[in-house]
């Protein structure tokens, strides 16, 4: 793996971009943007399934008329972001708060597949009768939590306080890190 | 009313955090604002990269060789600023004031946060970032007083 990150970053487009004076701030402010337009719609569609406001509106409407913008801001944030990524292929992979983030959003997929899984099946039911059922309540809580916690870590990998090239750290952390630390750091280290 | 009080609250808020949030990473995060550097060397490498660029500087002191990693803005502001891939390259002797990172170790190297830079011919140019809430040392021409 970190065979095909070093070559990643030795392409001449990660290259172009990492030393880019225009290209990388306006990559990072169109990804923080699609992330407002992701989040921001998204978070209608979860207010909604939890129950705490648009009750008006049944659930496939909203779906109908808020999804294909959550669709449209997932799939520039997700293109914005990894070519962020792209520019700083070896510092980013090799980032606890990226690998965090990474998880996260594993996990907020996996819970969006099941809402999206039993909204096709039971959908037309809890617009009938106006009953969200307790899991998808949940589901939708979760949904907050997790992406809130995606953007929260997001914002971390900027700080370098477990960086490979920050040493000493602790096992675990080089460990969660797949960071492996030089022989010549710890002979120094001995001479202090 | 309430509606406009809570209007105003939010604009208000977002105008006075976004100085803190648009700004790079904070500077307290990472480095001591009481430790200022003074130190003056050859420049050995320049990295010149996103978010923030590199100068690695080699100071002779006392017989003691040390290598120096200064954070410098990105490579954007240094062209604004006036510093180019000419101007700072390897073997020019540059004097760099900033600030040490809070680890001291300097193995391999030392890590500081740099403030402004002064070239052979004199010349100083700020090199950092401006509302990282770095000390006002005076080195940021932007600066708010």
């Amino acid at each position: 793996m970190m065979h095909f990150i070093e070559c990643l970053a030795s392409t001449s487009w990660s290259i172009a971009l990492r030393e880019s004076l225009y290209l990388y701030p306006w990559i990072e402010s169109a990804h923080v943007l699609f992330i407002a337009i992701f989040f921001g719609t998204l978070l209608f569609v979860d207010l909604r399934l939890s129950g705490y406001a648009f009750k008006k509106l049944s659930i496939s409407e909203m779906n109908r008329k808020v999804l294909p913008l959550s669709i449209i801001g997932f799939i520039l944030m997700t293109f914005t972001g990894f070519l962020l990524f792209y520019a700083i292929p070896i510092r980013n992979y090799q980032n606890l708060f990226f690998r965090i983030k990474m998880f996260l959003m594993i996990l907020a997929g996996i819970n969006a597949l099941y809402f999206h899984w039993r909204m096709n099946q039971e959908g037309k039911v809890w617009d009938s009768n106006s009953f969200i059922p307790f899991s998808m309540r949940c589901s939708a809580a979760l949904s907050l939590c997790l992406w809130s916690l995606v953007i929260i870590s997001g914002r971390m990998i900027a700080y370098n306080w477990f960086d490979c090239d920050k040493q000493p750290q602790s096992e675990i952390i080089n460990f969660l890190t797949s960071c492996v630390v030089q022989t010549e750091f710890y002979e120094a280290l001995d001479g202090i | 009313m309430l509606n406009k009080i809570l209007k105003f609250t939010s604009i208000y808020v977002f105008c006075f955090m976004s100085n803190y949030v648009l700004s790079h990473h904070a500077f307290t995060a990472e480095f001591d604002a009481n430790a200022p550097i003074n130190i003056t060397g050859k420049v050995l490498k320049v990295e010149w990269i996103n978010p923030h660029a590199w100068v690695h500087v080699e100071v002779i002191e006392n017989g003691k060789k040390t290598v120096w990693m200064v954070e410098g803005g990105t490579p954007n502001t240094l062209i604004r600023n006036g510093i180019t891939k000419n101007s700072i390259k390897p073997g020019v002797e540059i004097i760099v004031r900033g600030y040490q990172s809070k680890g001291k170790l300097c193995l391999p190297r030392c890590i500081a946060n740099g403030r402004d830079v002064t070239f052979p011919d004199g010349r100083k140019v700020f090199m950092g970032s401006s509302g990282t809430g770095a000390p006002r040392d005076g080195a940021d021409p932007r600066e708010r007083r």
